[in-house]
């Protein structure tokens, strides 16, 4: 076991953590933005796109996330021609993110639907018979009540994704794991160990980091749950 | 003041109410007695269209609309002329008593915070709850919570204030300090719709006695009419029932 060297490469990798990143905040703030939309669709059931998103869960829970990676990187510039946009290629993380994006849209809209069906149908009559309109009860009334219970899956949806993005590498991104292939390649295979673990290390830091920022939402919803009285484990069917 | 005219609800083909006719003068106080499934709280429900009647015509406060096209925007005028208080009280769970109050001023009605407030403070004072304006609904009891649920009603100064079954959920001991608050409602003048289980209380509370059953208005009159001269039969056998439950 070499520290030497593993300390030696640590700032190469520190290099390329923005990569990691750009992709996993990116596709984490539009998958949930997409989530909101597709959720929406869900519990509205809104003819046909309701149909289509079914069809989207449906296929991208199925799908390993590798095999999605592929389809996406060698599937958009193929589908765009179709369009008639003259693209022949498109860059590994832009491809990357997109199929992030689907994907985590998909995952984190199964976190948003359930805790909207969370909240109890009284809650909705109440804010009905004194006036409110649909934005006024969202807003004053309902998404207070979901955010508590939505958190945690929000959070291991984060979590779920900081850990797929290691996956890029596969279609040639230069993420954090992607440098790890390079540099254990050109290593000629001798300090693999070295070069993994100093990866694990890595990906530790940033899980750590964001568990934090998760714990710290957390605390507040513990907040919130006290004063409503809401039971995670009776009402929403799980707990933290 | 309020008026109901052939108005008609049914769901998955079933008739829950045929050909409803009712008038509420103003500061009058209707109860609703009957059956269970006969369509009282439906009819509440569809004053302020949580349930969407397929016919028939209501006019409210100056506003007259024709049931079987109400636009979202008219509906929203006549849920803003009414307040309801529900059998499971739901209060905003996550807004404290005050706050419960307060919101609909502020959000419906667009008054400010500190007008709200006082208002709202003075309800709360009138169903005896000013000790509790800062607890949250879980931390009081269902009687409390009910009150807490007059006063937010109350606070709206609607035309008409409906109440559906405000004491089945409670505790028996617990259904005195609503009552009591109801009845203060009523000594304000409010217009009162009610659908009770309570028959003395509604008795002694009410104006009119609307008896229904199967859907239909079946009797409506005085209490005194209804309870003690009434010589419909469903009446009776309803009534009948009820004293020997009672005694």
């Amino acid at each position: 076991m070499d520290l030497q060297y593993m300390i030696g490469i640590l700032p190469e990798f520190l290099s390329v953590i923005p990569v990691t990143l750009l992709i996993v905040v990116v596709s984490a703030v539009a998958g949930f933005l997409l989530s909101i939309f597709v959720a929406a669709v869900r519990i509205k059931k809104v003819p046909v796109l309701n149909f289509m998103t079914d069809l989207y869960i449906s296929f991208t829970r199925s799908i390993p996330i590798l095999l999605q990676l592929f389809l996406f990187f060698f599937g958009i510039p193929v589908f765009l021609q179709m369009l008639g946009f003259n693209v022949s290629n498109i860059s590994a993380v832009t491809a990357a993110i997109v199929c992030l994006i689907i994907y985590n849209g998909a995952y984190m809209s199964e976190v948003i639907r359930p805790a909207y069906m969370a909240i109890e149908k009284g809650q909705h009559e109440a804010a009905d018979s004194l006036g409110y309109n649909g934005l006024q009860k969202f807003t004053r009334i309902i998404l207070p009540q979901m955010t508590p219970i939505a958190l945690p899956g929000l959070g291991n949806a984060l979590i779920h994704l900081i850990h797929d993005s290691s996956l890029v590498f596969a279609i040639g991104v230069v993420d954090i794991m992607g440098l790890a292939t390079i540099i254990s390649s050109g290593s000629f295979g001798m300090q693999q160990v070295e070069v993994f673990l100093t990866v694990a290390f890595v990906y530790w830091g940033i899980s750590f980091a964001s568990e934090q920022l998760i714990r710290y939402l957390e605390r507040r919803k513990r907040r919130v749950l006290r004063r409503t009285g809401y039971d995670m484990t009776r009402e929403a069917g799980y707990n933290v | 003041m309020l008026s109901l005219r052939n108005l008609k609800l049914s769901f998955d083909g079933s008739q829950v109410l045929d050909d409803i006719n009712l008038d509420v003068k103003k500061g009058e106080v209707v109860t609703l007695i009957g059956p269970s499934g006969t369509g009282k709280t439906s009819l509440l429900r569809c004053i302020n269209l949580l349930e969407r009647p397929d016919s028939g015509f209501i006019s409210l406060g100056g506003l007259d609309y024709d049931y079987s096209r109400i636009s979202k925007k008219e509906a929203l005028n006549l849920r803003r002329k009414t307040a309801m208080v529900f059998q499971q009280y739901n209060l905003f769970k996550n807004k404290t008593a005050i706050e419960n109050v307060m919101d609909a001023q502020m959000v419906v009605q667009k008054k400010s915070r500190k007008e709200a407030y006082e208002k709202s403070m003075q309800e709360l004072k009138r169903v005896g709850l000013e000790a509790k304006v800062d607890a949250y609904p879980s931390q009081l009891s269902g009687g409390q919570q009910q009150r807490v649920s007059i006063a937010r009603a109350l606070a709206v100064e609607p035309e008409v204030i409906l109440f559906d079954e405000p004491t089945s959920a409670l505790d028996p001991e617990l259904v005195g300090e609503v009552l009591k608050s109801i009845e203060e409602v009523a000594k304000s003048g409010m217009t009162i719709m009610l659908v009770t289980h309570e028959m003395s209380f509604a008795r002694d509370i009410s104006d009119k006695i609307v008896f229904m059953d199967k859907g239909r208005i079946a009797e409506s009159g005085t209490p005194e009419e209804i309870f003690s001269q009434s010589t419909n039969t469903r009446t009776q056998q309803f009534l009948n029932k009820f004293y020997t439950a009672v005694h």
